[in-house]
């Protein structure tokens, strides 16, 4: 098996680098520091920015053909489904409150996501992260676009599609992943590329893109999962430039390395804070499910997590402070937080339901050692008060993490019966907490989180409309009656029930 | 049936069973493409096919679009092969490598000699021009009676391309060990196919030389060392040999003499194992807490090359980081076993080479 050598071509690395050098400069009217104020305040020290390799590889003439080819046969498929009445094909229209959850919560991060990168672009001097981030920030301003044109196909028949950035904006409960953005943006771009490109990109991501995505697919939502997969081959170089920001911080310098833990141990709990929402959509919202939230939390973060912070263990840094706390949790925030919901179903601009017989079978065996004895019976008296013409709904308004900004309905970590107080006083004030995680954000950083904008409060305050429900709910934009309640009654169900009666007789 | 895939740019030629993917070739061969997903979505792995027949498997329409196919593009993770190909990947080019062709190769055992109580040498005599080499480089060597070859790095400089020096550590329960111990004889005719690996010295960097051997790990480094040393390196080399016991140490005398003759290479020889009773006044432990301490915990601005069992790679990378020197600077020698194979790929895409 004797093979000859041929004669060498360039490698694609030295190929990119001819076709890209030259592109920064050191500064000569205005200092450098002066051009760039905000690569050095966080602590990070860079010794030579030019070690930064180039995750990508993309230039900019190949970004826009393999891109304008993505979005055709993308677009391709969305009109199909519209043409064909794509909607009619999904197993059952309490699927569509996944979607809603996804375009108010996920997809306006995409449009944040497009302005951090952005920003954080601008504000390194090293051309190799520049650049990187430049090419991030238009796909993600890609991304958000065509989540809204593939969805805003149901905006035709189903209700609370209507406004996604004004409720994004001002909604109770999306103010979690807004909090979650507007933390992260408000960083410097050391740490929001921790936050975001490492945590949320690299470690969390397929905890969020992957249930929805195969949610989508398993319940027939053939649109959803086409830019599932035309957003994924986009993730890759995402997810690359993740790793890479982290191996260029650690290895320029040791005294980064204090730092970069820090971030780590901040934007896992961040990022897991939120995904509880993610949690509930996987184990309640889908009518035909993939696997349940704990499986997920095992498969993608403990095991793949797991990998990744072995080999990060070369570098001294340990696993997440309270990656512990998490997996204690995992059998139970879905159940935690689909239960706020129901209480406050009244507020929202999806529908909740409780679960049916079959459901409930679903969840007891995937949850072995808590669906029966804690959640069933919670259940079983919703139900039963429902029936008695009952229907519980909580009518205060309820305490906020500081941090998080969810509702304080999580529990002890070593006691799911009990609801996990913290708090911390700082100038004063009192500050309550879900979690350890939460409350060790605060306090390192209390000047910032100081200024959350909490809906509660917002309300307390008289800022968000008036003092009654209503009014808020105006304010809010929610279309009451339609986009709010139970998916029992809803014009939702209406319609879902009338479209398929018209099938089966049109069949028989 | 299987079928041969050259990988340019580096040239090397691999074989790729039916209905194996491209990249799980590739990595099983010690050849790091760049991947992700691993699944056909993210198109990390996109490969130039510049000839030969593909098939792109379950590769998405979006990470791998149709004109995109028409190109002669493929995701290394999903194709497999129809016939022999080559392919361009993403792989950095390397300098210090002389792409020297495998060849095959049959040699007569001249000599066997006891290195300690379970490593023997066993030495070759290959005819007309021998085997052209570097440094560091291993053979695929096949033993009587056993399917597949047996990998062993070649501890005799470059410079002595007729007579090749193998180390081989009898590992028990080991079918081809066994046999090389106990029923190889002096001329007894061997063959083998070489030379394989990436693992040799890069010259080019002009940085101080680190060398981490443990056991018969030694194979490498040794050949390394002399062909330097040979060409009149002047940098600084530093050979540090973990064993556990003195019984267990080989080739001292010729090290010491080497370091006497050449002011810039150092050799610290260590035992993990014994007490002061075995009359060892030299360096005891770890031999990555040995290196450590040599060099006070610092090691930034070398060049690492480690070569031994897997606990005492890690370990020594792990040092070696803990001291400031990374990835770009770290060389280690793998024999990658299917079974390794499946570990690398259970590994996160954080580090390619170590």
């Amino acid at each position: 098996m004797s093979v000859a050598t041929k004669a060498r071509k360039l490698g694609l690395k030295q190929r990119y680098a001819l076709m890209t050098r030259g592109l920064g400069w050191e500064t000569t009217y205005q200092p450098m520091d002066t051009v760039f104020p905000y690569d050095t305040y966080e602590g990070i020290k860079i010794h030579d920015w030019d070690a930064w390799e180039d995750p990508f590889r993309l230039t900019m003439d190949a970004y826009w053909k393999y891109q304008s080819e993505k979005e055709r046969k993308l677009y391709a498929v969305i009109d199909s489904f519209a043409q064909n009445n794509g909607h009619l094909g999904i197993t059952d229209a309490r699927y569509v409150n996944a979607i809603k959850l996804f375009l108010t919560g996920v997809s306006p991060l995409e449009y944040q996501a497009h302005r951090g990168f952005a920003h954080a672009g601008r504000h390194f001097r090293g051309v190799g992260p520049r650049i990187a981030c430049q090419m991030q920030s238009i796909d993600e301003l890609r991304h958000a676009q065509t989540q809204v044109h593939a969805m805003s196909h149901y905006n035709k028949y189903f209700d609370g599609f209507h406004d996604k950035t004004h409720m994004h904006d001002r909604v109770w409960y999306l103010s979690v992943p807004k909090s979650f953005f507007d933390d992260a943006m408000t960083a410097g771009p050391f740490e929001f590329l921790t936050a975001i490109s490492f945590s949320f990109e690299y470690v969390l991501t397929n905890l969020l893109f992957v249930p929805f995505m195969s949610g989508a697919a398993y319940n027939g939502d053939m649109a959803t999962v086409t830019f599932g997969f035309s957003a994924q081959s986009d993730e890759a170089r995402h997810m690359t430039l993740g790793l890479e920001v982290i191996k260029f911080m650690l290895e320029q310098d040791e005294g980064n390395t204090p730092i970069v833990q820090r971030w780590m141990d901040k934007w896992f709990w961040r990022g897991y804070r939120l995904l509880a929402l993610v949690a509930m959509m996987m184990d309640y919202m889908l009518p035909k499910r993939i696997m349940s939230w704990q499986e997920a939390w095992e498969m993608y973060f403990e095991e793949a997590g797991g990998a990744l912070f072995e080999d990060l263990s070369r570098y001294g840094i340990r696993p997440p402070k309270y990656h512990e706390v998490a997996a204690k949790e995992k059998d139970r925030i879905s159940h935690e937080a689909w239960g706020i919901f129901y209480n406050y179903t009244h507020a929202a601009a999806f529908h909740t339901w409780l679960p049916n017989e079959d459901e409930m079978a679903w969840l007891s065996a995937k949850y072995p050692k808590t669906f029966d004895k804690i959640y069933r019976p919670r259940y079983e008296q919703w139900a039963k008060m429902k029936a008695e013409g009952k229907r519980f709904y909580n009518n205060t308004l309820p305490q906020l993490c500081t941090t998080c900004q969810i509702p304080m309905g999580f529990t002890e970590p070593d006691d799911p019966t009990t609801i996990c107080f913290r708090s911390s006083e700082y100038r004063g004030e009192r500050y309550h907490f879900c979690s350890d995680g939460c409350k060790d954000i605060f306090d390192y950083e209390p000047e910032k989180y100081i200024q959350s904008w909490l809906p509660v409060h917002q309300i307390y305050q008289g800022n968000c409309g008036g003092a009654e429900l209503g009014q808020v709910l105006d304010w809010y934009h929610i279309n009451q009656g339609a986009d709010n309640l139970d998916y029992d009654g809803s014009p939702d169900q209406q319609l879902w029930d009338k479209w398929m009666s018209d099938r089966k007789k049109a069949a028989s | 049936m299987s079928h041969q895939l050259t990988i340019e740019p580096i040239g090397e030629t691999i074989e790729v069973e039916d209905g194996q993917t491209i990249l799980d070739a590739c990595l099983r061969n010690g050849i790091y493409v760049p991947y992700q997903c691993g699944h056909g979505l993210c198109s990390t792995c996109k490969v130039d096919v510049l000839e030969g027949e593909v098939d792109h498997g379950d590769a998405s329409m979006f990470a791998l679009m149709d004109f995109e196919r028409e190109e002669g593009k493929t995701l290394a993770c999903c194709a497999t092969l129809e016939s022999d190909a080559t392919i361009e990947a993403d792989i950095e080019e390397d300098e210090d490598a002389l792409y020297l062709p495998v060849g095959d190769f049959e040699g007569e055992v001249s000599e066997i000699v006891d290195l300690t109580g379970d490593i023997k040498g066993i030495y070759l005599d290959l005819p007309g021009d021998g085997i052209a080499f570097q440094a560091g480089q291993y053979i695929n060597l096949e033993i009587p009676g056993l399917e597949h070859p047996r990998a062993f790095s070649l501890a005799n400089p470059p410079s002595e391309p007729n007579r090749i020096e193998l180390h081989v550590r009898r590992v028990e329960g080991g079918a081809g060990t066994t046999y090389l111990h106990e029923k190889l004889k002096v001329g007894d005719k061997l063959r083998f196919a070489g030379p394989f690996g990436r693992f040799f010295v890069r010259k080019s960097f002009e940085k101080p030389m680190i060398f981490i051997a443990g056991g018969s790990g030694l194979s490498s480094p040794k050949s390394m060392v002399l062909d330097l040393l040979d060409e009149g390196c002047a940098l600084p080399i530093t050979l540090f040999h973990g064993v556990r016991t003195r019984d267990d140490l080989y080739f001292e005398d010729l090290f010491r003499e080497l370091e006497r003759k050449h002011e810039n290479f150092t050799y610290v020889p260590a035992l993990s194992e014994g007490d002061d009773s075995d009359g060892w006044t030299g360096a005891r432990g770890f031999i990555n807490e040995v290196a450590e301490r040599h060099f006070d915990g610092r090691f930034a601005g070398h060049q690492a090359y480690l070569c031994g069992p897997p606990p005492m790679i890690e370990a020594s990378i792990r040092s070696l980081m803990k001291g400031r020197l990374f990835e770009k600077d770290i060389y280690t020698e793998k024999f990658v076993t299917q079974a390794d194979g499946e570990v690398a790929l259970a590994r996160s895409p954080l580090f390619k080479r170590i």
